[in-house]
């Protein structure tokens, strides 16, 4: 299929599918060696999302922690309707709409948290990587322009990449909407780039 | 000479949906340099966070919370233990003391005689704001349009009304916009108001006021 996600995912059943791992432990009622495949396969991916979706290390610690408790508490009534890949992305989702939900109030109220400036990192001595991280910068900074919704279709697609069908069971939206609002996002993503100087 | 744009408009559309492009795309030089940044981007995005990881030791930290939320549960009896408690203490509090409760801030939309559309609030509806106030000595209820018009404060005078420890009042929603209601309560009087929600708030706080925050409603 044509299209502008750059690397295709791994796709359920294959050999080193670790979907079928965890339904096979779930089929013996063990959940703590379906989670633990879980975490092991997915929760590097799990936090990335997490990450870009609230902006922040340690509010993405704690959701990524949370998304992974609460799939715990979900597995028994896991109901394979969709992968377990779909729907752990699905409780992350919903984990991370609520905590920008809650800091919107939060910031309503109190007003913004003042983020430390960014620090170099030790050996960022090379000029590629310093630009390199300032363009990284440059689209976080983008993302969060848009609205939570529609970052986590953009993040969902090109980040996870995720098929719609996949995405619209995660979101509980229609797969042709979810299409539109990426595709009106991209041009927006691209402006908001070069006028911070970043064309991609 | 213009640039084309038909990648930006037609091509990007067509490709999320998987469609195949036609012969103009691969000609075109506006728009192939336009599909490579589009690509770029999307490589940007795909590599977004692409080397962070979770903190070492994050996988015994949610084996943690879920043993802790285990003893919480076992500490507590079966499940439907502490929400059947909450709900008998919540309708003991609502039935015997009503208004007794701390300061709280419920938010209703009565709709108008306009044809609803969804859970969506219109133009023509009503707010109807109905706060306890706990029993503190000043406290005011406010509307914010789109967080920087005030069209409603009031304490006890009109369009508020108190009773005992109640106090209620209605706004209407005249026009599209975000309204955000708010009950100020303090031992203190409260601060004047600059008409701007964030500045207002701030000014309240900073005065050792406390803000109640009442669901944000869209009218559309």
């Amino acid at each position: 299929m044509l299209s502008l996600v750059p690397n295709s995912r791994q796709s359920p059943g294959s050999p080193a599918d670790p979907e079928q791992s965890v339904l096979a432990a779930l089929d013996r009622r063990d959940p703590e060696e379906a989670l633990g495949i879980l975490m092991r396969a997915y929760g590097t991916a799990v936090y990335r999302f997490c990450r870009q979706m609230v902006g922040d290390d340690d509010l993405a610690q704690e959701v990524h922690q949370m998304t992974f408790v609460q799939a715990f508490e979900g597995l028994p009534k896991f109901g394979r309707r969709s992968s377990l890949r779909t729907w752990l992305f699905g409780i992350a989702r919903h984990r991370c709409l609520d905590l920008l939900k809650m800091n919107r109030r939060r910031h309503k109220r109190f007003g913004p948290i003042e983020e430390a400036p960014d620090q170099p990192e030790p050996g960022d001595s090379v000029e590629d990587r310093l630009a390199e991280r300032s363009r990284a910068q440059a689209l976080e900074s983008c993302l969060r322009t848009l609205n939570p919704r529609i970052r986590t279709a953009v993040l969902l697609r090109y980040q996870q990449g995720l098929s719609y069908p996949e995405i619209a069971r995660i979101s509980d939206e229609k797969a042709p909407a979810l299409q539109l609002r990426v595709a009106r996002a991209l041009p927006v993503l691209r402006r908001c780039l070069e006028e911070k100087g970043m064309a991609p | 000479m213009t640039r084309c744009d038909r990648f930006e408009t037609e091509a990007v559309h067509l490709l999320e949906q998987g469609l195949p492009l036609d012969e103009h795309f691969s000609s075109c030089p506006d728009c192939l340099a336009a599909r490579a940044a589009y690509e770029r981007l999307g490589e940007r995005v795909s590599a977004l966070s692409g080397d962070e990881e979770p903190p070492p030791g994050w996988e015994a930290r949610v084996w943690q919370r879920i043993e802790d939320r285990r003893r919480s549960r076992h500490r507590w009896g079966p499940w439907w233990v502490v929400p059947v408690a909450v709900a008998a203490l919540a309708a003991f509090l609502f039935v015997r003391i009503p208004g007794q409760g701390p300061p709280s801030l419920r938010v209703e939309v009565e709709p108008g005689t306009t044809v609803r559309r969804g859970l969506e609030a219109q133009p023509g509806d009503r707010l109807q704001l109905k706060a306890t106030t706990g029993g503190v000595d000043y406290c005011e209820l406010r509307v914010y349009r789109n967080d920087a018009e005030l069209i409603l404060r009031c304490s006890t005078e009109p369009p508020c009304s108190r009773r005992g420890r109640e106090l209620r009042a209605s706004v209407a929603l005249d026009g599209i916009g975000r309204y955000q209601p708010l009950l100020l309560f303090s031992k203190r009087p409260l601060p004047a108001s600059a008409s701007d929600l964030q500045t207002d708030t701030g000014a309240a706080l900073a005065a050792g006021a406390d803000v109640e925050l009442g669901s944000e409603i869209v009218v559309r």
